[in-house]
């Protein structure tokens, strides 16, 4: 039903991960995403993936949610792979045929790959998993904050995101609503070949758009009666409060950096 | 009693690019008295949401003065008291909330007037109990009904600690229910939080509730006065495109056939007390 339409994928559970300060797994994650690329070598990998691991663990996200957020990807991880079997030419040849060879180092290289890919896919998806999607946008405002120096205004782009958020459901019963009135009309969205589909979603894009426009100009009146005026001056009524969790994560994670590193000059480089 | 809001001699026209201006007031003068709960009626294009968006200066009038509270709404610095002051619920609820989650959408306006944190939160725990919304703050407002939305939205206003609450037409998208918890509400601020109510609508029943009535009609006042003295007129009332409530209509049309009742009659309790009594 569209009433059960949930704003992002927030996984509701009862996890450290999810008390934790929006802004230090946003940190967490984009470092996280750093040392990933640092790893040289099967053993730093290594570590890598067992943090990945205690995270999804911790967090108490069944492993089915990120099988679901991994499966658009495996296309994308099956030509990386083919592509590094095929290209890199590094060790012994395992097999060869036309100009096609296949070596030790391929395969390593392309198993190297992947990991590290369904790695980074895990870790980004248990961050929105994890954290309402409006925690995020606060924590994306207040961690930018001092772009405003640079006259960059952090609070209205927050804001905009935050708006497209809470729109999202309505616009989407608004689609329904409208497509199912021209059903009524005899309208056909489901046969001919993708042209004439395309013209077809025509008659309920036009009124789409002018509602939301509407909607828009109905909504910026509200909020200047509700005394918007922009970020300055404004307050918030959640205050946003780093834990002895988040600074233990942190330690976790620069831990893993450390590891990394060391592991990255006691063995041989594998890329 | 102290004029709240003030309209002196107000006139206002709507710009439009490439055509002439539309006017909609033409000296226009109604004085709001502080705590009073007055309803405005009109037909179509009378003018009602003209004069809702005048009193918080969304709309500034080309002549005449508006004042709230004794600031005039032509001043800018004036302008954020102003709205803090008087407060605006809207027809469509879902295009005035602007979070994801009820109780950050009551939020929104102390955030905006810089209140201190542990305040607005006691505001907003403070608002959704007064309209009974309190055991749904962690909803995501698309999965709420209507009715629910409509009172999230007067939350929203009355964590500002308004003086006034403009509503126009919050119940003209609500079924019969909503229409009721939303009423309800209304005159529970004004009861007892002492909340001046300007309310806009086009439910006879609901108008009969307020302690004054103003007919609009073509951007002038037509009828001005309490529901009960209103509602006589109500030849006047058709001419203008309105009705009058179900109960007073049927009075009326006794009378004029020589059913001796009895004063004005506004609700079915009373029309049908008189008429038991009658036929006793
Ligand atoms: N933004 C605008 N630009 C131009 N004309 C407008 C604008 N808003 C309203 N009008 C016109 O001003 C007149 C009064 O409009 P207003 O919205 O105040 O009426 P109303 O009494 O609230 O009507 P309704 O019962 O339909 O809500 C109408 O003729 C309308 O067409
Ligand atoms: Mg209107």
């Amino acid at each position: 039903m569209l009433s059960d339409i949930t704003i992002g994928q927030y996984y509701k559970a009862q996890s450290v991960v999810h008390r934790m300060d929006a802004r230090m797994k946003l940190i967490l994650t984009v470092l996280f995403i750093v040392i990933i690329f640092l790893c040289k070598n099967f053993f730093s990998l290594a570590v890598m993936f067992v943090l990945t691991a205690v995270s999804i663990l911790v967090s108490r996200v069944p492993f089915r949610m990120f099988f679901k957020s991994l499966k658009p990807i495996i296309p994308i991880i099956l030509i990386t792979a083919a592509l590094n079997i095929f290209y890199v030419k590094k060790g012994t040849e395992l097999l060869s045929f036309w100009k096609i060879s296949v070596t030790t180092g391929g395969l390593s290289t392309a198993f190297f790959m992947a990991v590290r890919i369904i790695c980074l896919i895990m870790v980004s998806s248990l961050l929105t998993y994890t954290t309402v999607p409006t925690q995020l946008t606060d924590a994306i405002e207040r961690l930018l904050s001092p772009l405003n120096v640079l006259h960059i205004s952090v609070h209205t782009l927050a804001m905009m995101m935050t708006l497209a958020l809470r729109f999202i459901p309505t616009l989407i019963e608004e689609i329904e609503r409208i497509t199912n009135a021209q059903k009524a009309r005899g309208a056909d969205f489901e046969s001919g070949r993708f042209l004439e589909r395309v013209k077809a979603m025509i008659p309920v894009l036009i009124p789409l758009f002018v509602s939301a426009f509407r909607r828009a100009y109905e909504l910026s009146f509200a909020m200047t009666c509700r005394c918007y005026h922009g970020g300055e001056g404004r307050t918030r009524m959640k205050q946003m409060k780093l834990s002895a969790v988040d600074f233990a994560a942190l330690g976790v994670f620069l831990l893993s950096l450390a590891g990394v590193i060391v592991l990255n000059r006691f063995f041989q480089a594998m890329i | 009693m102290r004029a709240f809001i003030e309209f002196k001699d107000v006139s206002f026209s709507y710009d439009v690019e490439d055509a002439q201006p539309v006017p909609v007031l033409q000296h226009f003068d109604l004085a709001i008295a502080q705590g009073d709960f007055v309803a405005i009626l009109g037909h179509n294009g009378s003018g009602k949401s003209t004069v809702a968006k005048l009193c918080n200066g969304i709309e500034i009038p080309q002549s005449g003065d508006v004042t709230v509270n004794g600031m005039n709404t032509k001043e800018e610095e004036n302008l954020l008291e102003i709205r803090r002051h008087v407060g605006m619920v809207f027809q469509n609820p879902d295009n005035q909330i602007v979070a994801t989650i009820v109780e950050d959408d009551v939020a929104f306006g102390p955030e905006n007037l810089g209140v201190e944190p542990a305040e607005i939160r006691r505001r907003v725990d403070q608002a959704l109990r007064d309209v009974g919304m309190y055991d749904l703050r962690f909803s995501e407002p698309h999965k709420l009904s209507g009715g629910q939305k409509q009172r999230v939205a007067i939350a929203g206003v009355i964590a500002m600690q308004p003086a006034c609450i403009v509503l126009d037409e919050p119940t003209a998208m609500l079924d019969p229910r909503g229409r009721k918890d939303v009423m309800k509400t209304v005159q529970m601020l004004n009861r007892d939080f002492g909340i001046t109510v300007l309310y806009i609508t086009h439910f006879m029943e609901e108008a009969a509730k307020a302690n004054r009535v103003v007919v609009m009609d073509k951007g002038r006042i037509l009828l001005d006065g309490t529901p009960r003295e209103v509602f006589q007129h109500d030849d006047a009332l058709r001419a203008a495109g309105l009705e009058v409530p179900q109960a007073t209509e049927l009075s009326l049309l006794l009378k004029r056939d020589g059913v001796p009742l009895s004063g004005s009659i506004l609700t079915i309790e009373e029309l049908s007390r008189q008429l038991e009594e009658l036929l006793s």
